[in-house]
């Protein structure tokens, strides 16, 4: 540890000496709204390097020679915006770009950096545009941030319909999803069908799935990170959207302008009511979900500005039937208040407090039989980041972060006596566990040559939890070799620690989120993950591809031993068993991002498995999410300026359960044991059958007027699943009551489903 | 509960579909395997029943059907050795005939017994020390209502003082006289018992699920709550017993208790049954039984 931080101060040191020279910092926003943009590009022309903004829509670039310079300034959907500057001295330039319109498809415009992909040092990173959220067909019409990611190389989906993501191997818990860089702990609304997410307020959506920089970490697999929306510091303007499942409203606008904006999106369902001409007279139902997100922000000088936003997402289900009722209750709750703070032109620093909870209460009453799932989490985080950017050849970041969890958890199943009073658990009686994260982690990117670069990082995450303390020390290296401009190959080694776990189930397929910490038997997670990748691009830019290779290791990972339910115990420890998994596959991934016509193709080909003692005889066995090929096409065509096609079509291999072989006669002298018993050879022996969809959707765009103000008006027209494919769900087994004989059953969801829905923005 | 699992699905989509699957050959198609079962108490001659499984999607196995009638049956201490003898025993509640090998030597207490089944040129081997405490019951008292991991049940209450020494593991039994009015508490099958007219006495063994083990209460006067598995009205007679199980065979019918709640409730993980036979499935292991224990039921069943 010593002598990492003489390393680092000699680093500093050195980077200090070669610092005397100009340096260009500012902003970059969007000239309509004035919201910061964030991973747009900075390019100087003149010594062809360059820059991107960082989170906070910042950049700083030092050239070291003090003359005249070109600058380039592009992002997806600007136009590029070039400036020529006469470098004497250190210089603050914020640069607004203007966004591409309709009438301005003559005008030829780079989406991108060129060759972006390739030159960047980092690999496993996917960026989604919210434009490209909007323009795709997803279930009900519905614009969904974790659909669109499902199409993405290395990430495969859960059960059908639902919004649950596993990447590289990893299991869905292992994936971090930060809004506003507050935990979102379930990202769901409708059990899994639609995501919490709503697309209008997003500004930033980015994937890292391997070589994770040393900012991030607490998750094994994944850091998704959803920046909202600011608001237009400009104008009021407001849009809405009337869908199949929902409706939403956004207003925003300036509070003073050109300083403080804000932004109101709020959304509710009205599932509840559409879903009443399919269920008969004899059940009751209600399903409500609703989400708000706010936002506000406010400039208090050329070097400070402070942002304070919220999230509320909320559940409510009831479901009766004869003897039969079903309670469903979830919530999500997120606030940060951050403040960007600028100390000359070459140190940027971020101070953020954030809180966010989650809680969850599953009950089910059949006939005198009662089950109830509780589970609540509370975080409240405090994180200092600081970003020096030294020279062109340097770009380090480091910092802290604090948590604070505070878990709830519990689970009740009995069969109670007809009394008239149904048993409840009362919140206030689960007991409480609370424990505290820290980490400290230091970044530095360097490009050494035109050619290579590498991006180099320490993270080192604390965990205290009473007698249970953990300290790790995660290595983060990347590297990027550039073979020609537009071709180049990366590696990259990864060490991730995680100390929350969920319970999984191998069984049940509900919703049943039950987190626990670690604890003196249930060790933190941790994984390695080794990733190489070919990154190419073609025809000036128009198509990017890759092939990235991994390999990862999982250890100290958990699930259910044999015979348990998912919840039995407050000590719940004594249920798990202990093992390891590991995971490696290929990634091909071929964009194209220009012209009428864009899209991607990804292809993943990858083997998951895992060992347990105490499972499967102590052999290994696959991941349930293994699947074995996994492809993605996604299509968007301008037919016109008023009408857009687009389309998505996966198909990928049936993911893994386990079935019984046979069966056999338990005979023991007449006991209650008597019966057929199954047998079991191998857990996750058998797959389901594959799984492949086809959505289309087409748009209709239409400037209109309305009382002599002008709006914008879409119709969005999609159909889910167009042939009605039965994807497999789940399967269980039971004796069907004509032949006695045992028999499979797959249950599928969601069949062919058209929606429409309009929307408007003015 | 199979039920919640579908309503979920009802909540989450306009509409769902259910249709019956079918497998490859491969995937289900397990081979024929072994199943013998034994457990051999002192005092008694030994009863081994020996069966082949059949592949998962077959229909109703039944004991006649599945028996492994060319199958040879080898018991052996270090003093003798015994072929057992195809033998059956006609079920009277199942109405049914159940084949087994029995043997003529009576089990004794302390020896280590060696059982070998050939079948079709492979030998199946597996061994048994008899050396388990005898435990007597201190008590047996009715409930009408009690709630485990089960669910809610009537049963009784066993009383008894564990054996010094960890590593002891019983279950319950309890004997009794019946007629086919009175049924299993547990219908997993419909159960056809009408080979037999109302008030013609026959004799049940209810041989509890639970294993309950020494682990935490080494030595100490333990209570323990059972359901019970047949029907029973006020006044009737039963004999209960307390079985000391040998540990491996414990862990077999742990393992029995756990998948039959995995077939019964999907929300509990597949459970797979870890035999004590090498090479085939099923359990070979001993059980000491206390002293008879006399009990009447206070009232009919709720």
């Amino acid at each position: 540890m010593k002598s990492n931080l003489i390393i680092l101060m000699l680093i500093l040191n050195g980077l200090h000496a070669v610092s005397q020279n100009g340096t260009i910092n500012g902003t970059i926003s969007d000239a309509e709204t004035g919201e910061f943009l964030i991973g747009a590009n900075i390019y100087v022309t003149t010594i062809r390097e360059g820059t991107t903004t960082n989170n906070y829509g910042f950049y700083s670039l030092t050239i070291r020679d003090r003359d005249s310079i070109g600058i380039q300034f592009s992002f997806l959907g600007y136009q590029t915006q070039i400036k020529k500057v006469l470098l004497t001295k250190n210089l603050r330039l914020n640069i607004e770009l203007q966004p591409m319109s309709q009438s301005m498809d003559e005008v030829v415009v780079t989406a991108e950096a060129r060759d972006k992909n390739v030159s960047q040092t980092q690999m496993g990173v996917l960026d989604i545009p919210p434009a490209k959220i909007k323009e795709l067909p997803v279930i009900l019409g519905e614009p969904d941030v974790l659909k669109v990611l499902q199409l993405l190389p290395g990430v495969q989906a859960g059960n059908e319909g639902t919004t649950g993501y596993f990447v590289r191997g990893g299991n869905a818990d292992q994936n971090l999803i930060l809004l506003d860089e507050a935990i979102i702990h379930n990202p769901n609304h409708l059990v899994g069908l639609v995501s919490a997410f709503n697309s209008r307020a997003i500004n930033n959506v980015s994937l890292v799935k391997g070589g994770f920089p040393a900012q991030y970490g607490g998750r094994l697999s994944s850091i998704l990170d959803i920046s909202m929306r600011e608001g237009n510091n400009k104008k009021f303007s407001g849009e809405g959207g009337i869908g199949l499942v929902s409706s939403q409203l956004t207003f925003e606008g300036p509070i003073k302008k050109d300083e403080s904006s804000f932004i109101i999106s709020g959304r509710r369902t009205y599932f509840d009511y559409l879903i009443k001409p399919f269920l008969s007279k004899k059940i009751k139902t209600n399903y409500v979900f609703y989400d708000l997100n706010a936002k506000v922000n406010y400039k208090l000088g050329e070097n400070d500005r402070i942002f304070l936003s919220g999230f509320y997402g909320k559940d409510d289900a009831f479901y009766s039937q004869d003897n039969i009722e079903y309670n469903l209750l979830i919530d999500n709750k997120a606030a940060t208040l951050r403040w960007n703070h600028l100390f000359g032109s070459k140190l940027f620093s971020n101070t953020s407090l954030i809180y966010s909870g989650f809680n969850q209460d599953i009950t089910a009453l059949q006939d005198n039989a009662f089950s109830s799932v509780l589970s609540g989490i509370e975080d409240l985080c405090a994180k200092y980041d600081l970003e020096y950017y030294p020279n062109q050849k340097h770009k380090i970041k480091l910092g802290g972060q604090y948590f604070h969890h505070t878990f709830r958890s519990t689970g009740d199943s009995q069969v109670f006596a007809n009394t008239g009073q149904t048993p409840q658990v009362q919140s206030d009686s689960i007991p409480v566990k609370r424990f505290n994260e820290i980490a400290l982690f230091v970044n530095d990117e360097v490009l050494l040559t035109d050619k290579f670069s590498f991006n180099a990082g320490i993270r080192v995450p604390g965990f205290f939890n009473g007698p249970t303390n953990y300290f790790r020390v995660e290595p983060r290296l990347s590297f990027r070799y550039g073979i020609n401009p537009t071709t180049s190959v990366k590696a990259a080694y990864t060490m991730m620690n995680q100390f929350l776990h969920l319970i999984p189930s191998a069984a049940a397929a509900i919703p049943t989120d039950i987190w626990i910490p670690s604890s003196q038997k249930t060790k933190p997670q941790n994984s390695q993950q080794y990733a190489i990748g070919l990154f190419k691009n073609f025809d000036d830019n128009t198509f990017e591809s890759s092939l990235e290779l991994y390999y990862k290791t999982m250890d100290d990972q958990i699930l259910f031993r044999e015979g348990n339910q998912f919840i039995r115990s407050l000590d719940v420890d004594n249920l798990l068993v202990y093992g390891k998994g590991w995971s490696y596959g290929a990634e091909f991934f071929l964009k194209k991002s220009m012209g009428p016509l864009t899209g991607w193709a990804a292809y993943t080909l990858s083997w998951t498995n895992q060992k347990f003692p105490d499972l499967n005889f102590g052999f290994k066995f696959p991941f349930r999410h293994d699947r074995r090929h996994d492809l993605s096409l996604v299509a968007n065509y301008e037919l016109s300026k008023k009408w857009s096609l687009s389309g998505t079509f996966v198909i990928s291999s049936g993911s893994a359960y386990t079935v019984p072989v046979g069966r056999t006669a338990v005979i023991n002298g007449g006991t209650i044991f008597e019966g057929n018993y199954y047998i079991y050879e191998e857990r996750n022996n058998a797959r389901l059958n594959p799984f492949h969809r086809l959505n289309l959707a087409a748009t209709y765009k239409k400037p209109r007027t309305l009382f002599g103000k002008k709006y914008d008006s879409e119709w969005v027209f999609g159909i889910y699943n167009v042939y009605s494919r039965q994807n497999p769900y789940f399967i269980y087994f039971d004796i069907n009551p004509a032949t006695e004989k045992p028999r499979a059953r797959q249950v599928s969801l969601l069949p062919i489903i058209p929606s429409v829905s309009y929307n408007f923005k003015f | 509960m199979k039920k919640l699992y579908v309503i979920v699905l009802l909540i989450t989509a306009f509409c769902s579909c259910t249709k019956d699957i079918s497998f490859d050959g491969n995937t289900l198609n397990g081979k024929e395997q072994l199943f013998i079962e034994g457990i051999l108490y002192p005092e008694e001659t030994a009863k081994i029943y020996v069966s082949l499984s059949v592949p998962f999607f077959n229909e109703k196995v039944l004991p006649q059907e599945i028996f492994a009638r060319n199958a040879q049956v080898i018991l052996s201490t270090d003093t003798w050795s015994e072929q057992l003898q195809k033998d059956s025993i006609f079920d009277k509640f199942r109405c049914r005939w159940v084949p087994f090998f029995g043997g003529a030597n009576i089990i004794a207490y302390g020896k280590t017994y060696d059982l070998k089944v050939d079948y079709l040129g492979d030998s199946y081997t597996a061994s048994t020390t008899i050396d388990q405490p005898k435990v007597n019951l201190s008590g047996v008292e009715y409930v009408e209502n009690f709630y485990d991991v089960y669910g809610g049940h009537d049963g009784v209450i066993i009383t008894y003082t564990d054996a010094v020494g960890s590593g002891n593991y019983y279950r319950f039994q309890m004997d009794r006289m019946m007629d086919n009015t009175r049924r299993h508490a547990h219908v997993l099958d419909v159960i056809q018992n009408n080979c037999t007219q109302p008030g013609e006495m026959f004799q049940t063994t209810d041989l509890g699920r639970v294993i309950f083990s020494d682990a935490s209460n080494d030595g100490a006067s333990v209570a323990q709550n059972i359901e019970v598995s047949f029907e029973y009205k006020q006044g009737d007679s039963t004999t209960v017993y307390l079985q000391s199980l040998d540990k491996r065979s414990a862990a077999f019918f742990r393992d029995l208790d756990e998948q039959l709640q995995s077939i019964l409730n999907p929300f509990v993980e597949p459970t797979f049954l870890h035999s004590t036979i090498e090479g085939a499935l099923g359990v070979f292991g001993s059980a000491v039984r206390s002293d008879p224990y006399g009990f009447m039921y206070p009232q009919d069943n709720p």
